[in-house]
């Protein structure tokens, strides 16, 4: 009785002993995010965001795993509709962090919602690195688990501001969105122009959904500045393109904002888009690696990713991977190994200076014959600049 | 002067894209007190269907208008039948069909603006169409703008011409007035209740159409729309056709010179000034009788 007993224990014991390795081997790292995938947020976010996060984590799982300091376990996303809310943003990171206590978390999409959740995933202690968030007031808060990977606006503007000294403009026409995105970057390029000798003819604010510019973009015409720039987001930076053709006003630089790098600008503008400059970073033929990073784009999502930030989020998921490897999950050492390290990513090296990718320089993009080309600065250009910008087609 | 008559011509412009937006509203909740707030949905179907056809089978988007005119109908008709028939017949009085139709609609709303999202997802989506220039009298303006002002002023004047002059616009601002008074003298209500609150989706799905072609669109881009429309009709008067054509023009042109005199962030105060003033001054609407 007594050894039947016995063996029973040590045969359990044994299964046990065989079985727990693998299911410690089969515990997944959980990895939690809120983004838009309804409301007017989404359209930036399923652009340049999300797809990044699902094929990582299906490439991740395909190669067995994320290296957790040499240990391989599957990674498992759990993601949320953040409704373009930022009160639904702040809530669903609280409770991935504070109850359901996940592993890692990824960004939510745009500047305004990384803004509403700093203070949690500081209090919380979840590196983060953010992908579409620009502004100096997100970076002066000093939070150390807070990473801005994209350019910041002062780092934007500059290289605008170069190239069209380089070029030898004098007169700029600005309009922005009346958002933080537009007021920060405002500040910047006024500030660079400043510098540069560059005398802004014209400025005005917008509202974000406005139907119609036309009447601005024609007092704009009528002062005849060497450039435009429209610090915009993604509905009126299409807005602002027709509407500008459609009055023939076509100055030698033509500069929109958020949105010039998506794809979806070049098939919605046609031919009209030949010679529209706008933020970016890269393409495919910046170099191999983006190269397979938009096949894979292409294969899994059978869409293009965006020009811009599209690979910035590639590259923080990157970085969380190499990060991982050597910190391991905890959160703390896994910030210092952020923090500290120098990362090989799809848009370069990339090395974080108090929270901001202090690698990656400002970049000047353009479309030419259907690609959004690099034309400043010159050591990254994939292409020469068009300059001035060719007659509206 | 030119160039204050381009400004009055940019602003009648897109005073007739709002107008458009109202048009099918302007039947259904004018007309019969549907509150249909999903308006803007329908209008987005629209704006999907023109921009799949042209993208993936190649059609003209204005070949292809009479196609969405007539799925939207019939989607029409199948809403009605579905959501609307029970509170027209069970309501007592049109408060009423107004607050219970206003909850439908809420449903509609997140019902087809979420079908749209699982169906084609969040992405900006468009296509160029008509997007070059036409000259006249020295301005410029968008061929596909100019195609959206007329199909609106057309199609406002038509809506005018049928309820004044012919018997169906009686038979159908009888059936307004009194539903059981219309059925004694003999007007099919059965079949012209539906039939006016399917022409009202139509005619969403026609403007979504036409925007598709001079904005790009996305599944969320209806609810700015609904707003528009409720305060284009609101102005113009319920129910008038040509109030709510006089309502969205009015809008544009306090746009267009706002924007000029002051600055484009000032447009909502300046437009729900107008709103506000008119309200005041005539609280039924410009086209009220």
């Amino acid at each position: 009785m007594l050894s039947r007993i016995v063996t029973k224990l040590i045969a359990g014991s044994l299964l046990a002993a065989v079985l727990a390795p693998a299911f410690a081997q089969d515990a997944p790292v959980r990895i939690g995010y809120a983004i838009a995938r309804t409301g007017p947020w989404a359209g930036g976010a399923q652009i340049s965001q999300e797809p990044n996060f699902i094929m990582w984590a299906e490439q991740v799982n395909a190669a067995g795993g994320l290296n957790v300091k040499g240990k391989k376990r599957k990674v498992e996303l759990v993601g949320f509709d953040d409704r373009s809310e930022a009160e639904t943003v702040v809530r669903t990171y609280e409770k991935l962090m504070g109850s359901d206590k996940v592993d890692l978390i990824l960004p939510p999409w745009g500047t305004g919602a990384n803004f509403a959740v700093m203070p949690v995933i500081q209090k919380f202690g979840y590196p983060m690195i953010a992908p579409t968030a620009t502004g100096r007031k997100l970076l002066q808060m000093k939070n150390p688990y807070f990473f801005a990977i994209l350019q910041q606006p002062d780092v934007m503007m500059n290289a605008l501001a170069e190239f069209l000294k380089a070029r030898n403009t004098k007169t700029a026409a600005v309009i922005h969105v009346d958002e933080l995105f537009g007021l920060e970057n405002l500040t910047a390029l006024e500030t660079a122009f400043k510098e540069k000798g560059i005398q802004i003819v014209e400025k005005k604010s917008y509202p974000l959904g406005v139907k119609d510019l036309k009447p601005v973009l024609n007092d704009i015409k009528a002062k005849n500045p060497d450039a435009f720039v429209a610090l915009s987001y993604p509905p009126d930076t299409f807005l602002v393109t027709a509407q500008a053709r459609e009055i023939a006003f076509n100055p030698k630089a033509f500069y929109s904002a958020v949105g010039t790098a998506f794809p979806v600008y070049r098939d919605k503008m046609g031919p009209a888009a030949e010679g529209v400059m706008g933020f970016g970073t890269l393409n495919p033929k910046t170099s191999a690696a983006v190269k397979a990073y938009f096949d894979a784009h292409k294969a899994r999502h059978k869409k293009e990713p965006d020009r811009w930030a599209s690979a910035h989020a590639w590259a923080g998921l990157q970085i969380m991977q190499q990060a991982v490897a050597k910190a391991g999950l905890d959160r703390k050492a896994l910030r210092d190994a952020i923090a500290s390290g120098e990362f090989d990513t799809v848009i370069g090296k990339v090395r974080f200076k108090n929270g901001e990718n202090v690698s990656t320089p400002g970049v000047v993009s353009q479309w030419q014959s259907g690609e959004f080309e690099v034309v400043w600065p010159p050591d990254r250009a994939t292409a020469p600049a068009l300059f001035p910008k060719p007659n509206w087609k | 002067m030119g160039f204050w008559l381009e400004l009055a011509a940019s602003g009648l412009i897109t005073g007739g894209i709002y107008a458009l937006v109202a048009l099918g509203l302007n039947l259904q909740y004018g007309l019969m007190r549907i509150m249909n707030i999903s308006h803007g949905e329908f209008l987005m179907l629209g704006a999907y269907l023109t921009w799949l056809a042209h993208t993936v089978f190649g059609i003209n988007p204005i070949a292809f208008l009479p196609v969405v005119a007539i799925a939207l109908f019939l989607t029409g008709l199948l809403v009605y039948r579905l959501c609307f028939r029970r509170i027209t017949r069970t309501s007592p009085s049109v408060e009423i069909i107004e607050a219970r139709s206003l909850l439908i609609g809420f449903g509609l709303m997140y019902l087809v603006q979420n079908a749209v999202y699982l169906t084609w997802g969040a992405d900006l989506r468009g296509y160029s169409f008509l997007a070059d220039a036409v000259e006249i009298g020295g301005a410029r303006f968008a061929a596909n703008s100019l195609l959206a002002f007329g199909f609106a002023v057309t199609a406002s004047l038509a809506m005018l011409a049928v309820l004044r002059w012919t018997m169906l616009g009686k038979a159908v601002r009888a059936m307004m007035q009194s539903p059981i008074g219309a059925q004694l003298v003999g007007i099919d209500t059965a079949f012209l209740h539906p039939a006016v609150f399917g022409a009202g989706i139509a005619l969403a799905g026609v403007a979504g159409a036409l925007l598709s072609m001079v904005y790009e669109i996305t599944p969320g881009m209806g609810e700015p729309y609904t707003v528009t429309a409720l305060i284009v009709i609101t102005l113009g008067g319920l129910g008038s056709a040509a109030g709510c054509l006089a309502g969205g023009l009015l809008l544009g042109l306090v746009e267009a010179f706002g924007m000029h005199f002051t600055s484009p962030s000032l447009k909502m105060l300046l437009s729900y000034a107008v709103f506000i003033g008119v309200l005041l001054a005539r609280p039924k609407g410009l086209f009220a009788r």
